[in-house]
Parts: C-alpha cells; sequence; structure tokens
C-alpha cells in the first residue's frame, strides 16, 4: 500500500472526490426510508411515512446529483471507462435511481397505501440494488489493485 | 402494535399494482350512472402520478355571464366583490355576501404539500390571498336584481363562511368559532365586537375550513359542518378529532355533540321543507380515481355514520386507512344521491319561494365548484335536484352552466346559493368575484 501508483488506482477507479461524497447521500437515504416504512408498516403512525417521503427525496436529489457528477467523471477520463467495475456501477446506480423514482411517486399517495404493500417493497429492493452495486463493483476495485499490484508486495 | 399485513405478501401485491398502474384506461365512464341514489362505483385506482386539471381562471369580461336554463333569467347582483363564497338573505331582504380566503394553514409535512398547497389556492382563488375575510350588504330595495345600496357590513372576519340569523342575534362561522354579533333590523354595518359562542376546530393544521351554519327551525338549536382535516387521514388520525363532523349547537349555552358523523367536508346545511329534515352535500374522498368517490346530497340523520374515512357508500372499505375499523364500517350507511365524482359540492337551497317556475318548487339547487383531480372536467354548474315528498325523485338538471367556455377556461366558479327575498336564486361565484341571481323569466317581462 506504500506504492504510489496503486494508492493513485482506487481514486481514479471511484472517481472523483466529490462523487464519493454525494454517492453516500442517497445510499444513506433509501437505507434510512426502509427503515422508517418498515416501522410505519408495523405502527401505523404516519409521521413514520413521512419519513419516508422526505428521505426518498433528499435521496433522489442528492443521487441525481452524483448521477450528473459520476457522468461528467467519466467523460472527463477515458482511463475510468476500462475497468469492469465502471459499467457495473452505472447500470446499477442508474437502476437504483429509477427505482426509488417510483418509489418517490408510489409514497407520494396519502396515507397506508403509500408504503403498505408497493412503497415498502420498493423500498426494499432499492436497498438490494444498492448492496448488490457496491458489493460487484468494490470487488472489481480490489481486483484491479492486484493486478496492477506486483507479486511479492501484497501482504 | 403487530404488523398488519405479512412482508411477504407485499413484493407479490406491489408487482401487481405497479402492472396494474401503467394500464390505466382512457376514461370513457358516463358520469350520469353517478347521478341517483344508486350510483355505480367502478373499482378502486390508485396513482403513481394523480391527475391535475384545473380550469384557468380568467373571469368574466364585461358583458360576459353564465348561460341559464330556458324559463331562467340571470343578471349580475354585484360584481368586484373578493373572493365570494357564501351568500345569506337576511329578513328584510339584505343580502350577507361572505367574501372569505383560505386560513392557508395546510402543513408542509411531506414534498406532496408543497404542490398540493399550490393547486388549493389555484382551486378556490387563482392564488389570490389578500383582502378579503369580511361580510359585503347589497340592498336592492326594488327587488329587480340591482342593488341600491352596498356596504361593508362585518370586517376583520377570520376565514368565515356560514350566517344565521335568529331573532336578532347573528351568528357567523369563522372557521374556528362561531361568534355571535347583535343585529339591529334595516342595520348595514356592525361594529361593535362579536362574542365567542363556540370555538370550532381550526388550526394548527385546516384543511377542509369552511363552516357551513343553519339554524334549527325553531331558533334552539344551530347546525355546524365541520370538514375533515385531511383528503383521506394522511394527517394522521389525531388531526381529524370533532372533523368529518355535523355539530349541533346549543345557543343558549354553546355546548355541542356530534349529531352526525363521517361526513368527509359538508356544507350547504339546510332544512328541507316537507320533512323538515336536515340536508347538506358532502365532499368525498379524491385520488381513487376519476369516478370515485361521487359526492353526494344527503338527508342528515341524527347519530348516523357516513362512513369517512373508513369506507364510502355503506361498506366499500378504503384501503387507505389504518387501522381500519370494521366496527365503524357495519355501521355505515350509504347517503341519499350522488351527484358523481369530484364536482365540489359546495352549496345547497330547497326551493321554497314562489317566483321561479313551477318546476323547481319543493327541490334543491345545488352549487358544484368544479373538479380539479380529473381529466375531465366535472362540475363547474349550478344543478337542480327535483323532490316530492321530502325525496330526490328524478335526474339533476343543469341550471347555470357556462363558467367553463369551449377553451377550457374558467371564468367563474359557483360555490353556495341561497333565495333572495322575492324568492330568486343567488349564487356566489368565487373565481368570477360576482354574485348571480337567477330569477324566472316571465316574471322579468311581467315587470317590463
Amino acid at each position: 500500500m506504500m506504492n504510489t501508483d496503486l494508492a493513485a488506482v482506487p481514486t481514479r477507479t471511484a472517481g472523483h472526490p466529490l462523487l464519493r461524497i454525494l454517492v453516500s447521500f442517497p445510499i444513506a437515504c433509501f437505507c434510512g426510508a426502509l427503515v422508517t416504512d418498515s416501522v410505519y408498516a408495523s405502527t401505523a403512525e404516519i409521521a413514520w411515512a413521512d419519513f419516508s417521503t422526505w428521505l426518498l427525496a433528499a435521496g433522489m436529489f442528492m443521487g441525481l446529483l452524483a448521477a450528473i457528477v459520476g457522468l461528467a467523471d467519466l467523460v472527463g477520463n477515458r482511463r475510468l471507462r476500462r475497468p469492469r467495475s465502471v459499467p457495473v456501477a452505472v447500470i446499477g446506480s442508474l437502476l437504483v435511481l429509477g427505482v426509488g423514482f417510483l418509489n418517490n411517486l408510489v409514497h407520494s399517495r396519502d396515507a397506508w397505501t403509500s408504503v403498505v404493500p408497493d412503497g415498502l417493497a420498493l423500498s426494499a429492493v432499492t436497498v438490494l440494488l444498492i448492496v448488490l452495486t457496491v458489493w460487484l463493483s468494490s470487488g472489481t476495485v480490489y481486483r484491479t489493485r492486484v493486478i496492477v499490484q506486483p507479486a511479492g508486495t501484497r501482504s | 402494535m403487530t404488523s398488519f399485513t405479512k412482508p411477504a405478501t407485499h413484493l407479490a401485491l406491489a408487482a401487481a399494482g405497479i402492472l396494474a398502474l401503467t394500464a390505466a384506461a382512457p376514461d370513457n365512464f358516463d358520469v350520469r350512472t353517478q347521478i341517483g341514489p344508486n350510483p355505480v362505483l367502478p373499482p378502486i385506482q390508485q396513482y403513481l402520478v394523480p391527475p391535475m386539471k384545473l380550469a384557468p381562471s380568467v373571469g368574466w369580461k364585461q358583458g360576459e355571464m353564465p348561460t341559464v336554463a330556458s324559463g331562467l333569467r340571470v343578471q349580475a347582483l354585484a360584481t368586484g366583490l373578493e373572493h365570494p363564497r357564501s351568500v345569506y338573505t337576511l329578513p328584510n331582504g339584505d343580502v350577507l355576501v361572505v367574501e372569505s380566503r383560505s386560513p392557508e394553514l395546510d402543513p408542509v409535512s411531506r414534498p406532496k404539500n408543497i404542490v398540493m398547497n399550490w393547486m388549493e389556492k389555484m382551486v378556490t382563488s387563482n392564488g389570490v390571498q389578500s383582502g378579503s375575510n369580511r361580510i359585503t350588504l347589497l340592498r336592492d330595495t326594488k327587488g329587480t336584481g340591482t342593488p341600491d345600496l352596498r356596504t361593508v357590513f362585518l370586517d376583520h372576519l377570520y376565514s368565515p363562511f356560514g350566517v344565521a340569523l335568529v331573532g336578532n342575534d347573528l351568528y357567523v362561522a369563522n372557521t374556528d368559532a362561531i361568534l355571535k354579533f347583535a343585529y339591529t333590523p334595516g342595520a348595514t354595518s356592525i361594529t361593535t365586537p362579536g362574542t365567542v359562542l363556540t370555538p370550532l376546530p381550526g388550526g394548527p393544521i385546516d384543511h377542509h375550513w369552511t363552516k357551513s351554519l343553519v339554524a334549527s327551525e325553531d331558533g334552539s338549536k344551530l347546525y355546524v359542518g365541520i370538514g375533515s382535516n385531511s383528503n383521506i387521514t394522511e394527517n394522521g388520525i389525531g388531526a381529524e378529532l370533532g372533523r368529518a363532523d355535523i355539530w349541533e349547537v346549543d345557543r343558549s349555552n354553546g355546548a355541542h355533540r356530534i349529531f352526525a358523523s363521517g361526513l368527509r367536508n359538508p356544507n350547504g346545511l339546510v332544512f328541507e321543507p316537507q320533512s323538515h329534515a336536515l340536508w347538506c352535500v358532502v365532499n368525498e374522498r379524491d385520488e381513487l380515481g376519476p369516478d370515485l368517490v361521487p359526492d353526494y346530497l344527503t338527508s342528515v340523520k341524527d347519530g348516523a355514520f357516513y362512513g369517512w374515512p373508513y369506507s364510502y357508500y355503506g361498506q366499500h372499505v378504503d384501503p387507505r386507512v389504518q387501522p381500519q375499523r370494521p366496527d365503524l364500517v357495519a355501521k355505515a350507511i350509504p347517503p341519499d344521491y350522488a351527484l358523481s365524482s369530484h364536482v365540489a359540492p359546495l352549496g345547497l337551497v330547497f326551493d321554497t319561494g314562489n317566483s321561479l317556475p313551477s318546476h323547481y318548487s319543493g327541490g334543491a339547487f345545488v352549487g358544484e365548484h368544479g373538479s380539479w383531480d380529473r381529466d375531465i372536467l366535472n362540475g363547474y354548474k349550478v344543478v337542480f335536484v327535483p323532490f316530492s315528498n321530502g325525496k330526490p325523485n328524478g335526474t339533476a338538471e343543469d341550471v347555470l352552466t357556462g363558467f367553463v367556455d369551449a377553451k377550457g377556461n374558467a371564468h367563474g366558479r359557483p360555490v353556495a346559493v341561497t333565495l333572495d327575498k322575492t324568492g330568486a336564486l343567488l349564487v356566489a361565484d368565487d373565481v368570477g368575484n360576482t354574485v348571480w341571481r337567477v330569477s324566472s323569466a316571465n316574471q322579468n317581462q311581467a315587470a317590463k
């Protein structure tokens, strides 16, 4: 990990640092919405459904910002297009935003059916897609390191 | 509290639900099948994006006016008013025009409210939110529809709607209280402050804010309509305490009891002349489809429950309300007469005069403010429902139309209706800022 080339690889692979900051918002917000949806589904206390709507709206807004920055990174840096992780991250992110958008619409319904069953199911699907996307794309980052890292320096 | 449904069923239901949403059929529903005692109720449709279609408000130009049914004549009793919502005729023939605007207390508890609050402003006032909140007096000494006196009768009210005079006690229903004022016959203004007879559910949230008012025939009681605080409990069931009800208020001490419940937004409270029963018009719930749930005209039975929020038209359960109340659903009674969906009835009066054509005698005039949440506009007119033996008997017919022109612009929107001292029909038009007077065409010829 002392190798300067190696230190540069994950940064480039993961894109601009700004993207990393932005991407954490939709992840946190969409995961949070699954929690608040679940609490609403078990209590029917409307405040929890309201929390979900704000989390989903914030997740969507920051997710769109992250998508714009991510696309700008892709266009501006050809090397980013080479690793296999990138198409996985792009497709995964678009799926997350697509389902997230649908979920925002479902949550704009009034009272119980804004969450149960459609909203809660979509929140669960969103979180599943996030986990898969992060898992598959970060795995590739690790393999990229392995390929670039000279044998013998690995711990 | 335990979970209401099993998570395993959520995914399957959601998939089916979302597929169904994408296949919304064009609306070729015949709204006439929803006018009368047994309306056709299509299946529930839940939206991803609910339709929002409001006729843009353009107002009336000089000389423009709504279209009236044959045998009748329409004229503007007063123009240039500030958002007139309600009209009331005093015993000496003076007409009180209640000019009122929303208290604007709808919260922004979720992003949707930002859109809906804007929509509500456009629905009720074309976005204009100044002035108003007062009562204007019109005196038409000759009874021809051209007032010779117009004064500010009562100012600085708080989103008023209902008015009732018993003896020399004048009651005004602000959105948060029934106020009592001393009235002197012939007075053209009241400057002495009113006293609170009974506080009414107002803020902090005040979704349906118009409080309709009528006095019992013996004058001992007041009946007041109190609309729900949400479309369908999305502000929490706690916000609905004392709402979606008609209260009976004891005029001697201000004490109240709930006379009838489950009426989402009851307006136009009035006594039917033959049966002496209390009647009203009710705005039913939104966002279950363009043809659900039909608004209605109904007699109000003492102690009865009419369904909101748990069910509609008897035992049709609304899935958006949780926890559900099967005990209350079982008790719910259907209303008497459906007016079709989203017409937004806000005014009701029976023809107890003797100057309109005899065809109208004893029947009900209903002011339909008009739809905003279906693609094909509905309402935006005054209709007549024939009555016999104290019950609706026949199909509703148009009395005053032409509020929306061929281009889909709204010149005006009818709200409350009443009769003037001559028996002519008065219609408050809150978008056209006008009070319309509908009288017999023959009578007019005779007067000439």
